[in-house]
């Protein structure tokens, strides 16, 4: 029952919530913190009684639609948990960041546990038709973050989220279905599938339909258009999830769906994969160092990370899948504390304009020392969490069947992550301070609350790599195996 | 001996203890930092103790412990720390220096307002390039050589207030990023070839192809490249002198630009697999001794003729790597660290006293900083390679090996560049010591900062009669230098001081630069404007990246986002077109079509409003049509 609990505990807490009248704000916010926080300690409770080495675990599995096969079946395993922990983490910290949010608190701190629902789901589903019931109710809350508190632009952000996802998950739709009518498929569970031997031609089909749904979402070029606009556009909570968990799920997809469902898929694909990882990783950096938002700055480095879980995904080795899940949970955790404090920044200089603000050292030392902190983290300095996915996708994309090439021109990306995230260290947190920044208060405690605990997980991941891949590694050479990348 | 692990442990215990503290508290905490690295020195001098008298067993590795911090597929990456004679000797020069440097940043940077985090990076410094230089593999080796990275770019960029500090600091990251890509890149192949990294296995009897032997040692040398600063990635060490002078005496003189130098000691026997990376590391180190040399020949910035000559001597080293000559590339490291750093911390006097670095304002300071002047005097004389001090007998050792490998062309650059480094020498020391006084209330440095450089000025005049017993310590093979050889080198020695005693030493000083210049015409400007290197790199490489860049955002918010925008609003006039016939029909057909049409020109009409539902509705019926096409195709 623990998965159920951690999945739709955020449900009960939405629905209370969003029953609460409008003058019992800080009651709403109280008890979102409150749901959410119970919510961590169960992932927690998850993570601690976790067994690394025993493959999927928690099973809960009961007949759902029982005419059609349609089970409601969840699991868990090292990569599941690690993803589940994120995203209860960022969720809480996300309300706890937010408590200050005027219009509508309540619809507000009801929507975020909306979504962790969605974001928990997917991760836990094992049955095709849960998984995608979960992946679609995430679209909903997120539009209606960006659309109603979001900035100038954010009817037309929140819709082109909406649809651009919609247009992807229409082909994982078609992807499912199709799996279920074939003759060695009849079934939407996903480790039965994993089993039933599809034929090459046709997983090549599928692979194609479920490359569009997952790959709208990580999001790899030339698809990722959604992901500035809505960055730019959505509140910093929505931000840090939409950044923090909800990539992921793309990625995840690939990692849990498209990968053991349709191995020989996979290798026929590979090569493709292969060079969209590595266009995605130095576009996304050369895209960034052009910005002069803060925030799309920050939004064009993810699709630079994220393709560097792509790589590692497209490298199919144990190295390379365990880098690809150290990358997102990193990249969840840094990017987490990158949109919160470039919200915070926001909030006491109005402004995110990279020219308007300069020398945050000198007047609010402490945000700034944990924006550099970040940023070093983010750029992949050895000793914080960016490094270990980064390196250890490349090392497994090395290892593996895919033009080296690749690896090479991944290995530049590195470089150019320095040369986007100096650049922007250099002209905000260094030099004299701006007008802009004149004057302004340093982090309250309450946001401190919010980012202290990312930091020292940045810390511990990145000095103690075995912290995150002793729940990742035997998954991924599970995964691994079954792809024949060894 | 257990304790080794807290040699880099207590540096890396003060920074975090450091850190986090507030400013004011901070500051007043300085004694944590000088505290844990004299507590490492002492920890290192029983550790180099040890493996003295476990060399005198035969053993050459001391200690060795390591644990597994990751596990990922098939690697098992460790964390090691390593005990044989280059490492026990390494942690002695890093710990001396970095002790030194700490204690004279007591004087030097005692009315800095940021002291407290200087003195934590610092400290991070240290504790670095000590795992750095501990480690038992390549990867853990990699991992400190970033974190000094991280160390260099905060010191350099310490006074960020200005912009020159930012700049260099940013230009430094970067360029030593450039190598530790390609550093990287050979882990990468590392690991695909040999699947470890740990020395252990990669250095003991594995044979190594030569392909990927070359592979992976020009990688690697690549990223000693832009760590030890060898022509061409040198660029960034001069404009790294923009930070506090004792942290370049550290940094960017004695310790972090020698861990390339390390590196590919340590990767010597790959090299060596390889027979053309050894070519090549010789002549990088050729090109920079000579080319570095000659551009510290027409620095007006005393630290940055310092700045040259580091990546000179630096050179050097790798020149006698490149034949294969450990003990004597090795032995100018441990040389050179500290005279360089005693000249560098003398500099900062000197700085201090005439509140200039640009020679031509200086003059005359003999008489009034005897110590520094002394002390410096020893340093300087070490750099040129005068004998009995040390800098002569590495030098020297690296010549003969030179020699002894047949590399005529490669000993008469060396040579050459021995010339060039007098020269230099005298034109600093003459320069500045001699000549008319022109700064005013001249004083000498605090008795905190003097006392380092008295040490280091001590060790520099002994440590050359341990010669034979170093090369006997980590190669199992040290003689006394040759009296040909000896004579030969001290000969040109001299010959380049008289020289520049000749040009600097007896006439006056802004005249010359003009007569020098216009003697020497073209080249001299080639000289002053640094072989137009970094005006290469901006023109070919920076400018066009930031160009690609915007132009690529152009083509992002233009055409990729474009075709979405776009196909959005071809999906709208559709909309538009369905609804006017729509209407056309309906008025054309009275009582015909019905209800239906009506429901569906509605449903179409609703598109427009952009309601979300509607839009889930008309993907579900997309949705069929594909389904049915790919179960068709699929099946």
């Amino acid at each position: 029952m623990l998965l159920s609990a951690i999945v739709f505990l955020p449900l009960i807490g939405a629905a209370v919530v969003a029953m609460l009248p409008a003058s019992r704000a800080n009651g709403a916010r109280w008890l979102a913190a409150l749901v959410a926080a119970a919510d961590l300690v169960l992932a927690t409770v998850l993570v601690v009684r976790f067994d690394v080495g025993a493959g999927f675990q928690f099973v809960e599995m009961a007949e759902w639609v029982g005419q059609v096969g349609i089970g409601y079946h969840l699991g868990a395993d090292g990569i599941s948990v690690s993803m589940v922990f994120l995203s209860a983490l960022l969720t809480f910290l996300a309300i706890v960041a937010s408590w200050r949010i005027e219009k509508r608190p309540g619809a507000f701190f009801a929507l975020l546990l909306l979504l962790e629902v969605g974001m928990n789901g997917v991760f836990l589903a094992l049955d095709f038709v849960l998984f995608y019931v979960f992946w679609e109710l995430v679209l909903v809350p997120m539009y209606f973050l960006i659309g109603t508190w979001g900035g100038p632009r954010r009817e037309y952000a929140a819709l082109k989220f909406f649809l651009y996802t919609l247009f992807g998950s229409v082909f994982m739709l078609v992807g499912i279905v199709a799996l279920y009518l074939h003759p060695a498929g009849g079934t939407f569970d996903l480790l039965v599938l994993a089993e039933a031997g599809l034929p090459a031609s046709f997983q090549w089909w599928v692979f194609a339909a479920f490359f569009l749904g997952f790959a709208v979402k990580v999001p790899v070029f030339p698809l990722h258009t959604w992901l500035p606009d809505a960055h730019v556009e959505a509140p910093t909570a929505a931000s840090v999830l939409l950044a923090g968990v909800l990539l992921k799920m793309g990625t995840y997809g690939f990692i849990r769906i498209a990968m053991p469902i349709l191995p020989d898929a996979f290798a026929a694909w590979q090569p493709a994969l292969a060079a969209l990882a590595a266009i995605s990783i130095v576009y996304g950096a050369a895209l960034a160092f052009a910005q002069t938002d803060l925030k799309k700055l920050v939004a064009y480095s993810s699709v630079s990370h994220m393709g560097f879980a792509m790589l590692g995904i497209a490298a199919g080795t144990a190295e390379g899948i365990a880098g690809s899940v150290a990358v997102m949970f990193s990249h969840g955790v840094v990017t987490g504390m990158l949109f919160l404090l470039v919200g915070m920044v926001y909030e006491r200089t109005h402004t995110r304009m990279i020219a308007d603000v300069s020398g945050l050292s000198a007047r609010v030392p402490v945000a700034a020392g944990l924006l550099a902190f970040a940023s070093f983290a983010s750029l992949g300095l050895p000793g914080l969490s960016g490094f270990v996915g980064e390196f250890l996708s490349l090392l497994g994309a090395w290892g593996s069947t895919m033009w080296p090439g690749w690896v090479v021109i991944a290995a530049v990306g590195v470089l150019l992550a320095a040369a986007y995230m100096l650049w922007m260290v250099q002209r905000v947190v260094l030099g004299v301070p701006s007008t802009a920044v004149e004057g302004i208060d340093d982090l309250s405690g309450r946001e401190l609350f919010a980012l202290v605990p990312l930091a020292v997980l940045t810390l511990v991941v990145g000095v103690w790599w075995d912290s995150l891949l002793r729940f990742v590694d035997p998954a991924a050479r599970a995964l691994a195996a079954v792809v024949g990348g060894g | 001996m257990g304790y080794v692990v807290l040699i880099p442990l207590l540096p890396a215990i003060a920074f975090a203890a450091l850190a986090p503290l507030p400013r004011s508290v901070r500051n007043r905490a300085l004694g944590v930092a000088v505290a844990a690295v004299a507590t490492s020195l002492a920890l290192s001098v029983a550790a180099f103790l040890a493996v003295t008298t476990e060399a005198g067993h035969g053993a050459d590795v001391a200690y060795h412990a390591s644990v597994v911090f990751a596990h990922a597929g098939s690697a098992e990456l460790g964390f090691g720390l390593l005990v044989d004679p280059v490492s026990a000797v390494m942690l002695l020069v890093v710990t001396v220096v970095g002790l030194g440097v700490q204690v004279y940043s007591l004087g030097y940077m005692h009315r800095d307002e940021r002291r407290g985090w200087y003195f934590a990076v610092l400290s991070l410094f240290t504790a670095a390039m000590l795992t750095l230089v501990l480690a038992d593999n390549f990867l853990q080796l990699y991992l400190a050589w970033e974190i000094m990275g991280l160390c260099s770019y905060l010191l350099i960029g310490f006074w960020h207030e200005q912009e020159a500090p930012r700049r260099a600091s940013i230009k430094a990251f970067l360029t030593t990023r450039v190598g530790d890509a390609g550093f990287a890149v050979g882990l990468l192949i590392m690991y695909a070839t040999t699947g470890s990294f740990a020395y252990d296995t990669v250095l003991g009897g594995l044979a190594w192809a030569p392909g990927a032997a070359t592979a992976v040692a020009l990688l690697f040398l690549f990223g000693a490249m832009g760590k030890s600063a060898q022509f061409p990635l040198h660029v960034w060490l001069p404009d790294a002198m923009a930070g506090p002078t004792p942290a370049s005496a550290l940094i960017h003189a004695a310790t972090m630009v020698a861990a390339g130098v390390y590196l590919v000691a340590r990767a010597l026997p790959i090299f060596e697999a390889s027979g053309v990376a050894l070519t090549v590391t010789l002549v990088v180190g050729s090109v920079t001794a000579l080319l570095g040399g000659l551009l510290a020949a027409v620095q007006h910035d005393i630290k940055k003729v310092l700045a040259y000559s580091t990546i000179s001597q630096l050179g050097y080293m790798f020149m006698a790597l490149g034949v294969g000559g450990f003990a004597a590339g090795m032995f100018h490291l441990v040389t050179h660290a500290f005279f360089k750093s005693l000249l560098f911390l003398g500099a900062g006097v000197i700085i201090h006293a005439a509140h200039t670095q640009d020679m031509r304002e200086m003059g005359g300071l003999a008489r009034h900083l005897p110590v520094t002047t002394g002390t410096f005097t020893i340093g300087a004389l070490a750099l040129a390679g005068i004998a009995p001090l040390s800098g002569f007998f590495s030098k020297d050792e690296i010549l003969t090996v030179l020699l002894h490998e047949h590399q005529y062309v490669a000993f008469g650059v060396a040579i050459a560049a021995a010339f060039v480094t007098a020269l230099y020498v005298a034109r600093l020391w003459f320069r500045v010591f001699t000549g008319p006084v022109q700064s005013e209330g001249l004083r000498e440095g605090h008795a905190e900062m003097l006392a380092p450089m008295v040490v280091l000025a001590a060790i520099t005049v002994a440590l050359g009669f341990a010669s034979p017993a170093f090369g006997e310590f980590v190669a199992h093979h040290g003689e006394w230098p040759a009296p040909l050889m000896a004579l030969t080198s001290t000969g040109v020695a001299v010959g380049g001081l008289l020289l520049g005693w000749f040009i600097f030493g007896r006439r006056s000083r802004v005249l010359n630069t003009r007569v020098i210049k216009q003697r020497t015409g073209p080249l001299y400007d080639v000289l002053v404007q640094k072989y137009y290197l970094d005006l290469t790199y901006d023109y070919f490489i920076v400018q066009p990246y930031a160009r690609l860049a915007s132009g690529l955002w152009r083509f992002d918010a233009g055409v990729i986002d474009g075709v979405v925008n776009g196909a959005g609003a071809l999906w709208r006039q559709v909309a538009r077109l369905g609804a006017l016939v729509d209407a056309r029909a309906i008025d054309g057909v009275v009582n015909g079509v019905g209800t239906a049409v009506r429901s569906a020109g509605d449903r179409v009409r609703r598109i427009q409003v952009g309601r979300v539902q509607v839009y889930q509705g008309l993907m579900a019926g997309a949705l069929l049509l594909l389904m049915t096409w790919v179960i068709v195709k699929g099946a």
